[in-house]
């Protein structure tokens, strides 16, 4: 196998006592489109840009390519990132910006020219080279940085939410073209998301961050099917957090539990419980209704918009879906908050 | 009704102004309106009259100088206040400030006893100091306005794609902050240029800035002549206006 781009050992950022990163490991495989995904305020833009070079870490080491660069400056990193905010020279044009990185590397200007090119259509951004930044919508300044930081031909693409700043659809549609890049170029990828949704449809390997630390990772199919603790369940969108006797802790995605009609037969397998009906959402195709049954709060999807708050329910658990947990964490969690602060 | 109220407030404004300059042109010996006549000569005048040649040479060495030295000491520190995170940040920016909030004429007879009497500096480099101090807070604000509109991961986004500390601040902080510096110089220069309080404070013999031999001129003449400099300032201020304009856009220099 060959030598990881990126490794972490160990590595710890304080800021003024409080531990912001605490003793991550991680090594990133050429090739590979891994994310770090958390909730805000957990150490993921602290962990992009100790790697990136801006932030010293406390302590630890940082391997890129194989070799020591704990303490090598930013600009001898050979680093592309994105930043949220895009960070484009607001001074000079499209084109002078995509250059920059290589200006700054001696390229002779024939090479520059060839390249910045090259880039520019690979965004699909060749017809708006000699505009300035501020000239350009939100979408084209994204495709902009992105091209900007692949022109260097980095060792590893860092992205720090390059997504945020867009609408809901041009999101989507952004993810496409931010795979379809790093396909094409063969690069390493870290996205650093707070977006699960983001990070399922992008990453080869999927970090989970909770205060600092990596709670799990693995391939996205793999943690969204066996989320291995109730904040990683929670976080992944399981609502539904069970004790059973003789089973101990479980998790069960909303969409999974079953909302039976009057008289209808449950499914084969798992428990019926019966409840009340406390609230419906309306989300369009279908209703989120949450139900108490006893002292405990359930959630499910259902398609049958003639529910209503108040009305008794009986809801089907399909225990074969369950997943068991770990529980080692979040037992102090209330089970309603899906994204929490971590405390500082 | 509203474009009534604006021609009233632009008569306001433009009033005295237009009433200066015709008075300039006036061929009668003493401030008079209408004129009796039209001519030239109190523009003659006014150029050959030697105190305000001299003033005029000492209002711009000063207005330059004040405006150098404001820059070199405000700029380093608009780009520390705004740039870096240190104990303390605060407290310089107040200090680099304050100068906007005494009173000229506090802050000028302040300097008038330190450095004229106690100092024995000679009027021409106290009032180079004392302008230097008048315009810090204008060099620091200016610049530091444009430090804090640009977006702080520039200089991240320059490190990260190869350019060390030294060519990240030539390629990519100067040029940032270049709109923000020559805003800062023009209005440095002109509130240098037209400052009477404290000029007044830091003179001597033979040493005075033009506003202040224009005001002495006043005391004593009756005639148009300073209409005339004040035409030929007006003039000069406008062309000033323009340049900065078409350089740097004139929203950013009066807008700070
Ligand atoms: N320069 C700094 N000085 C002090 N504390 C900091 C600094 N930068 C980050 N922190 C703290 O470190 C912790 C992690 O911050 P970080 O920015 O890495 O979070 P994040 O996971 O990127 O969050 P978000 O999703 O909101 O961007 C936070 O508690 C934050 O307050
Ligand atoms: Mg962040």
């Amino acid at each position: 196998m060959t030598t990881p781009v990126v490794q972490l050992r160990a590595i710890t950022r304080e800021f003024s006592g409080s531990v912001a990163v605490d003793a991550i490991d991680l090594t990133v495989e050429r090739g590979q489109f891994t994310a770090l995904l958390g909730p805000s305020g957990c150490g993921k833009t602290t962990t992009l840009r100790m790697i990136a070079g801006f932030l010293p870490p406390s302590s630890g080491t940082i391997l890129l390519d194989g070799e020591e660069a704990t303490r090598l400056p930013p600009e001898r990193r050979n680093i592309g990132m994105v930043f949220q905010s895009y960070a484009l020279f607001p001074h000079l044009t499209v084109e002078k910006n995509v250059a920059f990185g290589l200006r700054m590397r001696g390229v002779p200007a024939a090479e520059i020219r060839t390249r910045v090119g090259e880039v520019l259509e690979l965004v699909g951004l060749a017809h708006l080279a000699r505009r300035k930044p501020k000239e350009l919508s939100g979408g084209q300044q994204q495709r902009v940085a992105l091209a900007r930081a692949v022109a260097i031909r980095p060792s590893v693409l860092l992205l720090d939410e390059p997504l945020s700043n867009l609408d809901a659809r041009l999101r989507v549609q952004m993810r496409q073209e931010l795979l379809r890049v790093q396909r094409e170029t063969g690069l390493t990828a870290i996205l650093v998301t707070h977006d699960q949704e983001e990070a399922l449809e992008l990453a080869d390997s999927m970090v989970i961050l909770d205060r600092g630390r990596i709670v799990q990772q693995g391939p996205p199919r793999e943690v969204f099917r066996a989320p291995a603790t109730r904040f990683v369940a929670e976080f992944l969108g399981y609502e539904n957090f069970l004790d059973l006797p003789g089973r101990g802790p479980i998790t069960i995605r909303p969409e999974h539990v079953g909302v039976l009609a009057p008289g209808q037969k449950p499914p084969p397998g798992g428990e019926v419980v019966e409840g009340t009906v406390a609230a419906v959402r309306f989300r369009g195709t279908d209703v989120a209704v949450t139900a108490t049954v006893g002292d405990r709060v359930l959630h499910a999807i259902s398609t049958d918009d003639t529910l209503r708050a108040g009305e008794p329910v009986r809801l089907h658990l399909p225990l074969a879906r369950a997943v068991p947990l770990a529980g080692d964490d979040g037992d102090a969690r209330p089970a309603t908050s899906k994204q929490q602060e971590c405390p500082a | 009704m509203l474009t009534a109220l604006s021609a009233l407030a632009l008569l306001f404004l433009l009033g005295p102004i237009l009433l200066v300059v015709a008075i300039a042109f006036s061929s009668g010996d003493t401030v008079e309106f209408p004129p009796p006549g039209l001519s030239g000569k109190w523009f003659t005048k006014a150029l050959a009259h030697q105190p305000f040649q001299d003033a005029l040479i000492t209002s711009a060495l000063v207005a330059a100088g004040a405006t150098a030295l404001a820059l070199l000491v405000g700029v380093p520190a608009a780009l520390a206040i705004q740039r870096r995170r240190f104990r303390g940040r605060r407290a310089i920016e107040a200090l680099f400030l304050s100068p906007a909030i005494v009173p000229e004429l506090v802050l000028g007879f302040a300097l008038f006893q330190q450095l004229m009497v106690t100092l024995r500096i000679t009027a021409l480099g106290a009032l180079l100091i004392g302008h230097t101090v008048l315009l810090l807070p204008y060099a620091v604000r200016v610049t530091g306005a444009s430090l804090a509109m640009a977006d702080p991961a520039l200089e991240e986004a320059g490190r990260g794609l190869g350019a060390g500390p030294l060519r990240t601040f030539l390629h990519i902080t100067l040029p940032v902050m270049t709109p923000g510096i020559v805003s800062a110089a023009v209005l440095s220069f002109l509130t240098s240029f037209n400052n009477v309080p404290l000029s007044l404070l830091l003179n001597g013999p033979g040493v005075s800035t033009l506003p202040v031999e224009m005001l002495h001129y006043v005391e004593f003449s009756f005639d148009p002549v300073v209409a005339a400099v004040s035409t030929l300032l007006l003039v000069a201020t406008v062309l000033v206006a323009l340049v900065t304009e078409r350089l740097v856009g004139f929203n950013k220099v009066f807008s700070k």
